[in-house]
């Protein structure tokens, strides 16, 4: 028999057809459910390939990402953890139950069922290790640490709370619905209760990034579009060149890619004030078009040596000049974050709004780390920023069937 | 999911409280059987009885050509049925019945709907492992029950003489009794709330109790009319006490009494609520513990069985658990809950999720074994 999915069981279960449930005629609700399934498991993302999905795959909606400590330094209890995830990720990613034991009347049900009903939603589960993970003696992990995954420097303009730091193991689940991504969370926390414990987790409510040409450049809080020049998953050339990982690392991290996470606070009722043409030259894009200062064209090329009455077009201290590539000795990221928001700052009843900036690349060393070491000294969008969240993650390639994310890790 | 769904059980319609399989085969042994006759008026009789358990339904056609077809229901749900028994044919089929009122469905005779009234407890043959652990968690449930009476004395003759110091120093030692065995004294109706309410839980002017003492105790530092109160907890306690002696126990219910026992820890102990006036948190938790581990003790002979595997692990969870609350202990009790600091506190609710986590799987796991 095919696994069931969350849409099936709801029809399996005799609470589709108008609350009648017909107890003791399973032959007749199993004939009907095999008829019909073909027609099911669009919007699913596949979870198992060359590269784990969630980086090259198109920008979803809803983020909900959590950051764990890993509770024992038993490689086994590590390794075990990590197939339960992989085999959950798998079930929840094609709009399946997670488990198998969910109509036992005295059992607690394997899945929580806050998805049953749903389609799979583009979910996609992301899985990397943070620094720390190498540093724990009874893993014996430090010899198999990549040379790439340094913890981050101090970084101009860093106010960082460590509680919404750092990280053994994360999850980066996205989804096109809010509640698929947060049920991923919470079942594989669940599933990993006594071995890893949330240490943050964030939510994230709009894509600010595309990764895919075929997407539309979304808005940020700020109400600038955001990742124009992004790196295109089409781009096989650019993403080999500075996403994958590739021969330089470990065996167990090629085909991967490391993970930066930063919790940008936006000073939204300040930015608020600002007179559209600050706006504008902070950024070094038209508010509204998304156009370069001085352009029409969103796409159009940065004029980075275009001037005007004697000064840059695009200002030296605008935001798009210090990220842009020839700007940063070629360096490139893959952009992969979300707008967020928290309910209200308690100390000063402002909105906790803000980005919540996510990156793949290569080596960090070479390219979130001095891209952000100058934006961070003269951007002018410090001025209603702050950056106070932040975590590195080696995220291993790909699982095959039968496999887990990360079992290179120990072989 | 991939498992074969053999009998749908609904799981998603809780108040199904029947056997999810209807069975054509042989009834079960010592099933009540009930006859049916299918006649042009409907099913004969149109009114019958049977007591809580298996029933065996045997329906024959005795010349009807209006009426082929016997259905048990429960409002509009449909628990088994026999179809096709034309004139001459018969059938059955067998349910295992809660008490309560059912529809015997007979379409198309003069009257289509008969009731059948099934009355009294299920009773399902327990295995002697089954009885042992009743037995067991039985002995751990009269001992506190009247370890509570016991304690209670003191504390209530203490409140009486308005002797606010010694009240505070026996309020935990007594509180033990009740939070080991908690979920047992929930079952009684208004018992629970009568001993242990706060003050938000219940109507203003109804607050009684364990609280409204501690309240007056350690809010308003008098026990100023709170004699009728402390009498009353007196009586309550031993009617508690009283009620335990006859209550009805299964195994699978004591091993949810231990879930509902850590539940509470994570609902109200961890959070500091359950003893907002004494601070006392921490003495409930580890008693809420004693309980869970006691009840689990009970059942932990049938999960040996089942999965042995499970059972070692959740009795070194227990351990870890009462490892964990060791730092905090002082003098017969425990520090305040106000000097937790809050990574105190995420530690203790982590250590009790972990375990909880499993202890939650024990009911389905012994199931078969009852």
């Amino acid at each position: 028999m095919a696994p069931l999915t969350r849409r099936r069981f709801l029809g399996a279960a005799g609470a589709g057809a108008a609350g009648l449930g017909i107890v003791g005629a399973g032959g007749y609700l199993l004939g009907q459910e095999t008829a019909d399934a073909g027609g099911e498991g669009t919007g699913g993302v596949p979870f198992y390939g060359e590269h784990q999905a969630g980086i090259d795959t198109p920008a979803q909606d809803r983020l909900h990402f959590a950051a764990f400590d890993l509770l024992s330094e038993d490689p086994a209890e590590l390794r075990e953890l990590l197939r339960e995830w992989t085999v959950a990720a798998a079930e929840m990613t094609a709009g399946e139950m997670v488990g198998n034991v969910n109509d036992v009347p005295l059992a607690p049900p394997d899945d929580t069922g806050e998805t049953v009903g749903l389609l799979p939603s583009s979910l996609t589960v992301t899985i990397g290790f943070g620094p720390s993970l190498f540093e724990k003696p009874g893993l014996g992990l430090a010899g198999r640490r990549p040379a790439a995954l340094k913890p981050l420097p101090p970084l101009p303009g860093d106010e960082l709370d460590p509680a919404e730091s750092g990280g053994d193991v994360c999850v980066q689940a996205c989804s096109d619905d809010p509640q698929v991504a947060f049920h991923a969370v919470r079942n594989l926390a669940r599933i990993g209760r006594g071995t890893v414990a949330m240490r943050w987790s964030q939510l994230g409510f709009g894509r600010t990034s595309t990764t895919s040409r075929s997407q539309e450049t979304p808005r940020n809080l700020m109400g600038m579009k955001d990742g124009t020049a992004n790196i295109k998953a089409e781009d096989t050339e650019a993403m080999a060149r500075y996403v994958w990982v590739g021969g330089e690392g470990p065996a167990w991290m090629r085909g991967g890619s490391y993970m930066v996470t930063r919790r940008i606070r936006m000073l939204l009722e300040v930015w608020d004030r600002a007179p559209l043409q600050d706006q504008e030259r902070t950024i070094g894009r038209h508010k509204y078009s998304g156009a370069p200062l001085g352009g029409s064209d969103e796409f159009e090329p940065l004029p980075l040596e275009a001037q005007q009455n004697g000064h840059p077009t695009i200002p030296a201290d605008s935001h798009v000049r210090l990220a842009s590539a020839s700007e940063n000795d070629g360096a490139r990221i893959l952009r992969r974050g979300y707008s967020f928001t928290d309910g209200v700052d308690e100390s000063l009843g402002e909105l906790e709004a803000g980005l919540f900036f996510i990156c793949f690349q290569r080596d960090p060393a070479k390219q979130f780390v001095p891209i952000q070491q100058r934006l961070g000294s003269i951007d002018a969008l410090n001025e209603y920023i702050k950056h106070v969240g932040s975590a590195l993650f080696a995220v291993p390639p790909g699982a095959q069937p039968g496999g887990y994310v990360g079992e290179g890790l120990f072989t | 999911m991939n498992r074969t769904m053999l009998c749908v059980t609904s799981a998603l319609l809780l108040s199904v409280s029947v056997t999810a399989c209807g069975s054509s085969g042989d009834p079960p042994p010592g099933a009540k059987t009930l006859s049916f006759e299918l006649t042009d008026e409907g099913c004969l009789p149109h009114e019958s009885k049977a007591p809580a358990g298996p029933i065996a339904f045997e329906a024959e056609n005795t010349g009807s050509s209006k009426v082929t077809e016997i259905e048990v229901m429960e409002g509009e749900k449909i628990l088994g049925e026999k179809e096709n028994l034309s004139d001459g044919l018969s059938g059955s089929f067998s349910l295992t019945l809660d008490a309560g009122e059912y529809t015997i469905y007979c379409p198309g005779g003069d009257v289509e709907r008969g009731t059948l009234t099934v009355t009294g407890k299920s009773k399902a043959k327990a295995s002697p492992q089954a009885d042992a652990a009743v037995a067991h968690y039985r002995k751990y449930l009269e001992e506190n029950a009247h370890g509570l009476v016991l304690q209670t004395k003191p504390f209530v003759a203490a409140v009486i003489a308005g002797n606010v110091a010694v009240a505070k120093g026996l309020y935990p030692l007594d509180r033990v009794f009740y939070e080991r065995i908690e979920p047992v004294a929930e079952s009684f109706g208004d018992l629970d709330p009568r001993i242990d309410a706060r003050e938000n839980d219940v109507p203003a002017g109804e607050f009684e109790g364990f609280h409204r003492i501690e309240k007056a105790l350690w809010e308003e530092g008098t026990t100023k009319g709170m004699a009728p109160v402390a009498k009353q907890l007196q009586k309550d306690v031993e009617e508690l006490a009283g009620k335990v002696e006859t209550v009805d126990l299964q195994a699978v219910q004591i091993a949810n009494g231990a879930n509902e026992l850590l539940g509470e820890v994570s609902a109200s102990k961890i959070t500091g609520e359950e003893e907002r006036y004494s601070h006392t948190d921490l003495v409930d938790f580890e008693a809420n513990v004693e309980g869970a581990e006691a009840a689990f003790e009970a059942v932990k002979p049938l999960l040996d069985e089942t999965d042995p595997e499970l059972s070692g692990e959740i009795e070194a969870d227990f351990k870890m658990v009462f490892a964990e609350l060791e730092p905090y202990r002082q003098g017969n009790g425990f520090v305040s809950y106000t000097q937790l600091t809050q990574a105190d506190t995420r530690k203790l609710a982590r250590s009790i999720d972990t375990l909880a986590e499993k202890l939650s799987e024990v009911p389905a796991a012994i199931a078969s074994s009852e």
